[in-house]
Parts: C-alpha cells; structure tokens; sequence
C-alpha cells in the first residue's frame, strides 16, 4: 500500500441531501489523477480510501474504474468529525509512502484531515497545493501565499499531498474497466477508532474586535493615510526573518495575537 | 425572481450545466455569412446564437439544453454541427 | 462472430430504455443499460403528466412507490384568445384513487426511479457515456455501439436505441429520412414554485391531487399550444411551439411563456410563483408522418427516437408510449435472442407488438389529429369565432331578446373569415381523429 487517494463521498451544494447529485469532489478527482499518474511513474498499486456510509462506495468504484486496484470503505456516518477521519484512515494505511487528499471537502470542509493524517503517519505535508510535478522520490508542489505570492515545497515519502480542485483532470474511466469496478468487491471495514459528530461552526469567522490608539497625524487625512496604510507599498509591510522552525512558529503566533486573530 | 422581469441570464442560472472543455456545437461561419434569416438566433431556447455587427454569428455552447433545434431549424447545410457534449457533462435538470 | 459481450445494450435510461432493460434482464439475458447524463433523467424534460397504466404490467401497485408530484383529478381544455377564455374542465375522484390515471411528475424522479427497477432486475446502468455511434458488421447488421469512453466498444446481439428525439443511432442506421423541421415541436417550461396551500386553493384541489390544463391559443402568431401543471409546490407552465413558425415569426421562446402567463386567465393562477428552472426539450410532434423504420438487423428504436410521441391536441402523451415500445422491443430481443435470430426477421416480433396495441393504434387512429391541431384555422381563426360565440351566448344585451345559437354562430363564422367548406372539412377529420 504505497499509494493512497483518500476520497469523500459528497453531496453536491445545492442539493444536500440527494444522491443523484453526489460523488466525488473536483478536489478528490485531481488528487486520484496524481496518485494514479505517480503509480504508474513509479510502477505501484493505488488504494482508494473512504470514510463514510455505503453511498460511499460510488466514490471508490469511480476510482477502481480510472484505474485504483484496491478500495477500502471505513464504514461510519457522514458526520464524522475530521480529526477522527484522519485517525481511522490512518490506522489503515500505516506504511503508505504517499498520500493524496483533495484540499478540503465542498460540504463543510476546512481541510485537517490531510494534516491529521500526516501527523499520525509521520509524514511529510504539502497541503493545499495548486500544483504538483512528480519526481522520482520526491514531489514538488506550489502553494499559494497571501499577496500573490507562492511557496515551494519538495516533500518525500512519507508524504501527504492535498491538492486544489483542477490541478489535475482525472482520466477518462474505460467502458469496460467501468463494467468491472461496477462489479468490483470493495472492502468494507468497521470503524475501530471513536467516531464523533463534527462539530463545526455554521457562522462566517470573524476576528475579534480590539482596542487601536488613535493614529498619530495632525489632519484626519494623516490619520487615515496611517490607518488605511494605503501609500505604504505592500513590501515594506512585511518583515522578512530568518529563525528556526520553532522560533519562526511562536514569531507567527505573536504576530496573529497581535493582530487580534488569536486570543492572548 | 416572481415575475417575468428577470434577466435572461437569470433564467439561464437557474438550470445546472456541467460544461466541458471542448464544444459540442460548431458553427461554419463561412455558411452563415449570408445567411438572412436565422433561424437559430431566434429558436434556440437557450439563446446561444448571436447575431454580430459584422453579419456574422457568436455561437455559445455552455448553457445548451441539448435539444436540438438549432441544426433541425437551420437551413443551410453544414452550418452547424452538433453532438451530444462528452458523457457526464452539459445540461442537468432536476424539476423537470 | 466471436462471443458479444452483452445479449442486449439499451441505449438511454429514459423511460423507453428502462423498461426495456428491465422485461430483457427478468428474461435473463445479460443487459447494459447505457445513460449519457450523470444519473437516469437528467437530460430529460417534457410538459409534465406521465400515465403509467402500461407499468401495471412490469411493476404492479407502481403507484405505492412512483415518485409522483401529484394525480391529476380535474382535466382542463382551454381556449384563449388575448382576451377571452372558454374552458372545458372535469373532474373526477376516481384518478385520485388506485389505481390512478395520471399524474404529474419530474422526469428527474420518474425515469430515475423507473431505472432503479432494470438494475434490480440484473441490468447494467453504466451512467456518464455518450454513445457515438454503432457498430456494424460486415453484411450491415448492428452488432454494438461505440462510446466516447476509452476502450469504449461494446457488442451485443441486440441494440435497442432509446436514445431520445435526437436519435443519432436510427438515423445512423438509416432509419429515418432527413429531420424536417416542420415534424417537430419545441417544448418550453418554466417551473415555478408556491406554497403547497396556494396551489391547492388556487386551483381547488386538496391533499395530492392535481390539475392539468392544456391550452389551445395563447401562443400569439406561433403555432402551438401552452400547457399548466400543478406539482406539490411547484407549477409547470410552458408552451409547445412549431419550429418553423417559431423562426419565421422572430419570436423568443420565453417571450411566449411569458405572454402566456400574462394571460388575464393564467396571471392570477401563477401570480407570485418563482422561476425554478427554465427548461426545453424537441418533440418529435408529427406522428405516424414521421415515423422511422423502427427494426433493421440487430437494432430496434422505441421511444422518442422512434417519434412514439402523441400530440393530438387534447392528448398529449409520450411516456406511456416510450415505456410501452420500450417493454415490446425487450420481448423482441428476449425471443430474437432466444431464437437465435437477431435478423430484421427474427425480431418482428417487435413491429407486431406496435402494431397490435395501442401504440400504433393510438398513431393510426389519431394520424390526422398532430396537423389539424396545429393548423393555421385550428391556431388562429377557431379560438377567436368559438370563444364569441360563448361570449355573445352568455352575454345579456337586453333590452335586445337572445339570438339563436344558430344565427351567432353564421355570424361569427364570417365575421372570422371561415370558410364553411373549411369549418366542415376541418370538423370532418376531427370527428374522425377524435370521435
């Protein structure tokens, strides 16, 4: 099991809860296309995961028809909270190499499961990456930064790799591949780790309010130039730092307290 | 949206089109060039044919109903040519 | 010829091609049933009133199960001109009872539901895929279908092409001549939605039952008729309309739907309803005129794609005709596979079927009704004289005494500009299209 696409089973935005308008998401679709592009570069097998009802089982016969050899369905309720999905993929793909996760579910996604399941694994992250070249031993992937800017990952086995909808086209199954999946054994296994409703917050998020003193200026003009920040060019208000991986982390953490994103 | 005031644009949203990347319509413009009465500008449910400034037509293929009137409705051979888009995609009713 | 893969592949999951699958599959034979949209139904639309009676056959108590909107109870005829309506309407309990008569239902839902039961009885549904053409021995003889999938040949003993009014495989097969577009029809609609309470107020029915209201007029210079449907909570209202007219007239489709429901007699029974969905559809509208070949060698077409659509005016019927010629070219195929015979003779069984029951008796009967119905007389001078007969009938002009009917209707004859070898001529193929 070297190779893994883990998919959801999701229902379409407009139209909750009906089937016919359910599958994979467009997210998921590229995320099978790269692990089927990297097996056959790498000359491995691609297992498709699932965590969800039998419904589910559409997303990994559409998967086996593109060209996926094994499907697992972890049997649980949709509502499963992300942190336990990743804990109940990844007590099942122990030893995976590489992992592909679309960035985050259309239905009320935030996109932890892929981090959940590195940090269970052990592996390497690229997540919500916007583009991935496949290398031998190693993918480089583009991820898309705040200001138009992009950062640049090398990640190698063990890695998990979650990808934007449209990365990847996702193959074109075969007419007769597509008989087989339909007729294809998928194996169902119970879910062993806890499975809790996810709990998710149905309001928009919004930094709390805080206290500013007033910006220095003698006319309100000054004081609104200050506080719109609007003649100042966009590179002088970074800060460029160069500090280890612990240091840079707490410098991030100071910054959003700062800014009131984070609660003291 | 309760009465028929709405935008054509606004009709058209309230259909789903899952359009794919190649058309499934093609005009011969060529054919079309001296063609007086387009039929298809007027017919198509879908509005997709549009008449140009310089006597030629802008087709779309994106919010296509898949009926088929434009190349029943036309009258000059090989001016359209039409086929279902690719398995999957185009036109997706639901209260039908 | 090496082993095909299938016995029979169905072309199109509508209602043709489910219950074909569905009588071949319980016969035993291995069947796929091809669908090009995401899920059975998807691409389908039409005014709205589906009568299952034939499904008595395949499906017994249907009704427990179908995904119906509502079972019509009271039928209206209504004829418009810009001013005037005279309407026919009745009404009765038994339709709203089992067994029913008709009902109003998404296609979405129906053909969905009615592929449910192919796959139960053993049918492959393989959705998503386009089929782009047949494949064909050397002799000529259908023997698969090509899709647009990669490794997408599939061969089979017999195709049945359910594959709808556009029907590219019949016409590939050379079953059809050129598409006229004076024998088809486009179907516009809007579906509305309103309060489930609404709705039964406005149009005086209660619980699940429903109205169907066919209108003659109210298509202004475009040839064609208009029709309203009430869902649970939603209405469907569109118009028919004759292709050729249509583009000769430089009128818009929704501009017609439009005028329609500005109609004094249709504005307050859509009043406040908001646009759903817009949809269209073609209808193969000409009848037995129009008519393809509907066996060659290993193939049959049922369906829309054989024009198995009736447009008679005060019959608008199609998908009991569609699963009706769907469930006769699955027997076919069972007894020509069985047989061992796939030849155009080996499944005659299939044009005998038509022939014998009320799908071609219904087209032969009502051959004249498609054309009448749509004619410049029946269109644009008829509404306009019957409607000022009823409204001088009823009109108290004292202190002038009543008029005979007799004489009112001489009058408005003329006063139309009918000819009364034409009145009678037309009345004449009515009688005998309808009587």
């Amino acid at each position: 099991m070297s190779i893994v696409a883990c998919l959801k089973w999701v229902s379409h935005p407009g139209e909750p809860h009906d089937e016919r308008f359910s599958g994979m998401s467009p997210a998921d679709q590229s995320a099978l296309e790269f692990a089927l592009r990297q097996a056959e570069q790498l000359g491995r097998d691609v297992t498709a995961i699932t965590v969800g009802p039998s419904g589910a089982d559409k997303v990994l016969r559409d998967a086996l028809a593109c060209g996926a050899t094994h499907a697992i369905r972890i049997d649980a309720p949709t509502t499963a909270a992300g942190a336990d999905v990743a804990t109940a993929i990844a007590s099942h793909i122990a030893g995976a190499e590489w992992v592909w996760c679309g960035d985050y579910s259309l239905d009320r996604g935030a996109g932890s499961v892929p981090a959940f399941i590195a940090a269970h694994l052990l592996a390497e992250q690229a997540l919500g990456v916007i583009a991935a070249e496949l290398h031998d031993g190693s993918v480089h992937a583009t991820r898309r930064l705040d200001g138009g800017r992009r950062e640049l990952l090398e990640v190698h086995a063990p890695a998990v790799v979650s990808v934007e909808g449209a990365t990847a086209r996702l193959r074109r199954a075969g007419l007769h591949s597509l008989r087989t999946a339909n007729n294809a054994s998928i194996d169902v296994v119970p879910a062993t780790t806890p499975m809790h409703r996810a709990e998710f917050m149905v309001r928009p998020y919004r930094p709390r309010a805080r206290e500013l003193a007033a910006p220095p200026g003698d006319s309100p003009l000054d004081r609104l130039r200050v506080l719109t920040d609007a003649a100042t060019s966009s590179a002088a208000r970074g800060e460029k730092v160069t500090l280890a991986p612990a240091d840079a982390a707490e410098r991030i953490m100071r910054a959003l307290r700062d800014w009131g994103y984070l609660t003291p | 949206m309760s009465d028929s005031t709405i935008s054509f644009q606004e009709r058209m949203a309230t259909a789903e089109f899952r359009v794919h990347h190649d058309a499934h319509i093609v005009v011969d413009g060529k054919v079309c060039a001296d063609c007086s009465t387009r039929e298809c500008v007027v017919a198509c449910p879908a509005s997709l044919f549009v008449p140009t400034s310089d006597g030629g037509i802008v087709f779309n293929y994106e919010q296509c109903f898949e009926c088929g009137t434009c190349y029943i409705v036309c009258n000059r051979e090989g001016a359209i040519s039409w086929h279902y888009p690719e398995g999957g995609h185009g036109v997706v009713f639901r209260r039908t | 010829m090496s082993q095909p893969d299938v016995d029979v592949v169905v072309v199109g999951g509508g209602p043709a091609g489910s219950c074909a699958a569905i009588v071949a599959a319980r016969a035993g034979l291995s069947v796929v049933l091809l669908e090009r949209g995401p899920f059975p139904g998807s691409k389908n639309m039409y005014g709205g009133v589906v009568y299952p009676r034939i499904l008595d056959e395949l499906i017994p108590n249907w009704w427990e199960e179908a995904p119906i909107q509502r079972w019509v109870t009271r039928r209206s005829t209504m004829m418009l001109t810009d001013t005037q309506a005279l309407t026919v309407d009745f009404r009765s309990e038994a339709w709203g009872k089992p067994p029913y008569n008709g009902a109003t239902a998404f296609r979405p839902d129906w053909d969905h539901w009615l592929a449910g039961y192919a796959e139960a009885a053993g049918a492959q549904l393989l959705t998503d895929t386009t089929v782009v053409g047949l494949i064909r021995d050397a002799k000529g003889a259908v023997v698969g279908v090509r899709t647009d999938r990669p490794d997408g040949d599939l061969t089979a003993r017999v195709v049945i092409a359910c594959d709808g009014v556009n029907s590219f495989l019949a016409k590939e097969a050379g079953l059809y001549e050129h598409a006229d577009a004076k024998h088809f029809t486009l179907g516009v609609k809007e579906t509305l939605s309103l309060p489930k309470e609404v709705i039964d107020e406005r149009f005086a029915v209660r619980d699940r039952h429903g109205v169907d209201i066919e209108i003659l007029g109210g298509t202004g210079k475009v040839n064609g008729g208009g029709f309203l449907y009430t869902g649970l909570d939603t209405l469907a209202v569109g118009v028919v309309l004759k292709l050729p007219k249509l583009a000769a007239q430089q009128q818009r489709p929704e501009q017609l739907v439009a005028g329609l429901k500005a109609h004094p007699a249709i504005a307050p029974l859509v009043q406040g309803a908001e646009l759903k969905e817009y949809s269209a559809h073609l209808i193969p509208e000409a009848g037995l005129t129009m008519m393809p070949k509907m066996t060659t060698s290993g193939m049959l077409v049922a369906g829309d794609a054989a024009a198995l659509c009736l447009a008679a005016g005060i019959w608008l019927e199609g998908v009991n005709f569609a699963m009706a010629s769907g469930m006769y070219a699955g027997e076919a195929a069972v007894e020509a596979v069985h047989a061992g015979d796939v030849s155009e003779n080996g499944l005659r069984g299939y044009q005998r079927r038509l022939s014998d029951t009320f799908v071609l008796k219904d087209h032969r009967k009502l051959r004249r009704a498609p054309e009448l119905v749509l004619s410049d007389r029946v269109q644009h001078l008829y509404p306009g004289m019957i409607a000022n007969v009823a409204e001088r009938m009823f009109h108290v002009d004292n202190p002038h005494p009543k008029p005979g009917v007799r004489r009112i209707l001489a009058q408005e004859r003329k006063k139309a500009g009918v000819r009364r070898r034409d009145l009678l001529r037309d009345g004449w193929t009515g009688f005998r299209s309808f009587g």
